[in-house]
């Protein structure tokens, strides 16, 4: 193999027709590359370790990443031996104001956290109402907006269960193990693109502006999720989180017909949660509904548009089993800090899962006798 | 496995190793099977039954080929394995197709006939390793070339992981020979050739995933009529998105096999700089078209016999050539587009024999050759007609009420990345990227791979496949 200067007449099959191809040539151009090499390599690490740090600044934290592959690996638990666990669905009020630890304190065992950002429960209900080998106990979370609109933010996670290739798990495993609890930069929301997006870009005549949610969460290896830090500590941050949601609740009255579709909607996700809940019963499972505390600007946006009567009590009356709206309950009333008035700081977060877990327990309790 | 991801990273890693170890080179012949193995199952480990059976149907085909003293005989073999490849071809990758297509056919014939469900994983790769034993038997059959001597040398011609999945589609003369004598790579091939793979994926995951895919899926997929710009913009978005993406992955292949001290061939010189669809396809996946030309266009008659022949040859070609990216109508369309480009470039060319273009037209030419790619690139990446027609039509302004689609980031990231890639591919034009960077300082080069590094670590790519394992 010649390792000369590079003829720029280098020849292809496709200057050879009808023949067979000979062995191809590559030659390597005349520098010493292991130098260049080891050059690349150090300007990488000081740019890396520069783009590490900045982020550090802002106040970044190592976090595992909340992916499909991750997602996969709790609800493979079921299928794997754990299938009499407690398992909890739900959108990311489940996610935030659940801590997995305190509740494995109060139970003895860690539950199985499926609840995802933005996406409804009510496709994993109707999985788990499928799967003989789930025979445990269900918390399912309703967030009124994304619940009775059956949204499906992160709706691919359901679709990729079961088709993660060997490769997809060794890729997350060594991920899990060497690359996530060590770079804070590695999260979706300091990715390159990310972040030259959120640059002040003018908008284009007629077209609607629209802030993407931005980073609220620090997950761990076993989906344990809590509110990110900076989100409690920086007023500013705080300020934008909650201008982000304001976005979604001005806007001019729905008309008639949209009117008409979101009922339609709501009545589906109840009869579809109705369906579900029925073969879970006849199962044998325990089943409890559990409304998250919100307050502020979302909880007046939730009020207005999914008021409990027409939303939850209807829920109730469809699927019935237990239901526990926070707003009943006066140790799940007040006292919580909402930093964006849909999700718990950390410390509020464990004390809501101490007083939830014991409504549960005390109120609700297995009818085979276990623990929640 | 796909290239872009930890898990390529940590098994390349282990591959590079083992292979640099002193044992005989049987033995390292025999781990490079083995990886290569690994390395397809570790996407759907049955799926390997699949690599095995076309392995093994052309190893004895080509042997039977030897043997056989008739001609006859010697079609038989050839044609075995011609059946037996295409006939999995057919089965995995066209079933559902063709069920569709029986079924609309009787429909118009007043017959109902509603195919049961056919719902089939394609085994990934299918395509090229397909396309790579057959070129075994068929340059055995054309007397073109010898069998291998030995059944590991033709086993890893096949399964070699840098080409398994997704080309360049290799022919035994260019492989099975570099197993027959012990190879390791030096120093200089082993950096260069990871240089090699930093550039792929760079072009891969940098500009292919990171800045150019968001404005073609918007466009394409997002379910509203393109006006002009938006039009415009999502195909010249994909028509960079699907150069740095396959070409991204033939340069990480090819680097990856250079690590280990093999030599693959060039898949792609610089397309966007072609100058007529001839000179395109002599830069676009060179070893897919070589190998149509070389088994279809001429067996088809090629140009022997007149100029009908000549063209119902290339638009056969062309057509099977546009079927052979995937089981739907509009890549036929596609592969028609082109095969119209180069049926009508030949008559201009016949009509201006003696024209010979100056710089500017050169470049005027050149421009209008990338915007013609263009517009078969609206069918190749569009779903179905419906979206191919409404991507179309706002592309020469009749979407008159469309509103925008993009944002001004995705519009910015497109004026700038388009003219620069076109740029490059103009001064690289009547060159290769080796013989540029012997003219490159060290210092240069060093800055520009650490940045490479840099970009493609912070753009934290997600592990997309790359476009063409659909293939």
């Amino acid at each position: 193999m010649p390792s000369s200067t590079s003829s720029s007449s280098r020849q292809t099959a496709a200057d050879r027709p009808g023949v067979a191809q000979p062995v191809p040539v590559r030659d390597i151009p005349e520098h010493r590359w292991l130098p260049i090499l080891l050059g690349a390599l150090l300007l990488a690490t000081a740019l890396i370790g520069g783009w590490e740090w900045h982020w550090r600044n802002f106040g970044a934290i190592p976090s595992i990443r909340d992916d499909a592959a991750l997602w996969a690996r709790e609800r493979g638990r079921i299928d794997h031996g754990e299938g009499d666990a407690t398992v909890l669905i739900g959108a990311s009020r489940t996610f935030f104001d659940v801590q997995l630890p305190v509740w494995e304190k109060l139970s003895g065992r860690r539950p199985i956290q499926l609840a995802l950002n933005g996406t409804s429960p009510t496709t994993e209900l109707e999985s788990l109402a499928d799967d003989p080998n789930f025979k445990g106990r269900l918390l399912v979370g309703v967030a009124p907006d994304v619940f009775f609109s059956g949204y499906e933010y992160m709706g691919d996670f359901f679709k990729a269960y079961g088709k993660q290739s060997p490769s997809d798990k060794v890729g997350k495993w060594l991920s899990m193990h060497f690359v996530e609890p060590y770079l804070a930069f590695y999260d979706p929301d300091f990715a390159l693109f990310t972040v030259i997006k959120r640059q002040d870009w003018p908008l284009r005549k007629g077209m609607e502006g629209g802030t993407e949610v931005r980073k609220l969460t620090q997950v761990d290896a076993n989906r344990n999720n809590y509110m990110w830090p900076k989100l409690v500590n920086d007023p500013q941050y705080r300020a934008l989180a909650r201008s982000i949601w304001s976005e979604d609740f001005g806007g001019p009255p729905p008309t008639a017909a949209e009117l008409l579709d979101s009922k339609k909607t709501l009545y589906l996700q109840i009869a579809r949660n109705t369906a579900a809940v029925a073969r879970l019963k006849a199962r044998g499972i325990t089943v409890v509904y559990v409304r998250e505390p919100s307050n502020g600007d979302y909880l007046a946006f939730e009020t207005r548009v999914f008021p409990r009567k027409e939303g939850w009590d209807e829920l109730m009356a469809h699927v019935q089993v237990p239901g526990i709206y926070y707003d009943d309950y006066p140790q799940l009333r007040s006292g919580y800090e909402l930093p964006e008035w849909s999700h718990m700081s950390r410390e509020s977060a464990e004390r809501y899962t101490r007083e939830l877990y014991g409504i549960l327990q005390g109120k609700y309790p297995p009818a085979d006798g276990s623990r929640w | 496995m796909v290239f872009n991801t930890l898990t390529f990273a940590a098994f390349f890693l282990i591959v590079v190793l083992v292979h640099s170890l002193p044992l005989p080179w049987k033995q390292r012949k025999i781990n490079l099977l083995i990886f290569s193995y690994v390395f397809y199952a570790a996407w759907n480990p049955p799926f390997i039954l699949l690599l095995w059976i076309s392995t093994v149907v052309d190893w004895y085909a080509a042997q039977g080929l030897v043997r056989a003293e008739r001609q006859s005989a010697r079609r038989a073999w050839m044609l075995l394995s011609v059946i037996a490849n295409l006939g999995m071809l057919l089965y995995f990758k066209y079933g559902t197709f063709l069920l569709h297509n029986f079924a609309a056919l009787a429909g118009a014939f007043g017959v109902h006939y509603s195919p049961p469900p056919f719902d089939i994983v394609l085994p990934v790769g299918i395509s090229f390793y397909t396309f790579a034993t057959m070129s075994y038997t068929l340059d055995v059959y054309l007397r073109r070339a010898l069998p291998a001597r030995n059944f590991l040398d033709y086993a890893l011609f096949v399964t070699f992981f840098p080409h398994l999945v997704a080309g360049p589609i290799m022919r035994p003369t260019e492989l099975v020979p570099q197993f027959e004598t012990p190879r390791r790579a030096t120093m200089q091939q082993l950096c260069f050739g990871l240089g090699l793979m930093t550039v792929g994926l760079f072009n891969k995951v940098v500009l292919a995933d990171t800045f150019l895919s968001n404005a073609a899926e918007r466009v394409f997929d997002g379910g509203k009529a393109p006006g002009f710009l938006d039009g415009w913009f999502g195909t010249l978005a994909f028509s960079g998105q699907i150069f740095c993406d396959f070409a991204g992955y033939s340069t990480t292949a090819i680097g990856a096999a250079l690590c280990l001290g093999f030599c693959m061939p060039d898949n792609f010189r610089f397309p966007y700089a072609a100058v007529g669809f001839s000179d395109f396809w002599r830069r676009w996946h060179i070893t897919l078209s070589s190998w149509l030309r070389d088994y279809l266009y001429i067996p088809l008659g090629g140009n022997r016999h007149g100029p009908l022949r000549l063209n119902l040859a290339l638009m056969g070609t062309m057509l099977l050539g546009g079927l052979w990216h995937g089981a739907n109508w509009t890549f036929v369309v596609w592969g028609g587009l082109h095969g119209t480009y180069l049926i009508a470039e030949r008559r201009i060319r016949a009509f201006f024999s003696g024209y010979r273009p100056g710089p500017f037209a050169l470049f005027g030419l050149g421009l209008l050759t990338y915007a013609l790619v263009n517009l078969t690139w609206v069918f190749f990446r569009a779903k179905d007609f419906t979206i191919a027609w409404q991507v179309l039509r706002g592309m020469v302004g009749m979407n008159a009420a469309a509103k925008p689609i993009l944002a001004t980031v995705y519009i910015a990231v497109v004026a700038t990345i388009i003219p620069l890639l076109v740029a490059i591919h103009w001064y690289m034009r009547n060159r290769t990227l080796e013989s540029a960077l012997a003219r490159v300082p060290p210092l240069v080069i060093g800055v520009a791979w650490g940045l490479m590094i840099f970009l493609i670590v912070i753009s934290q790519g997600a592990g997309n496949a790359f476009i063409y394992f659909q293939f």
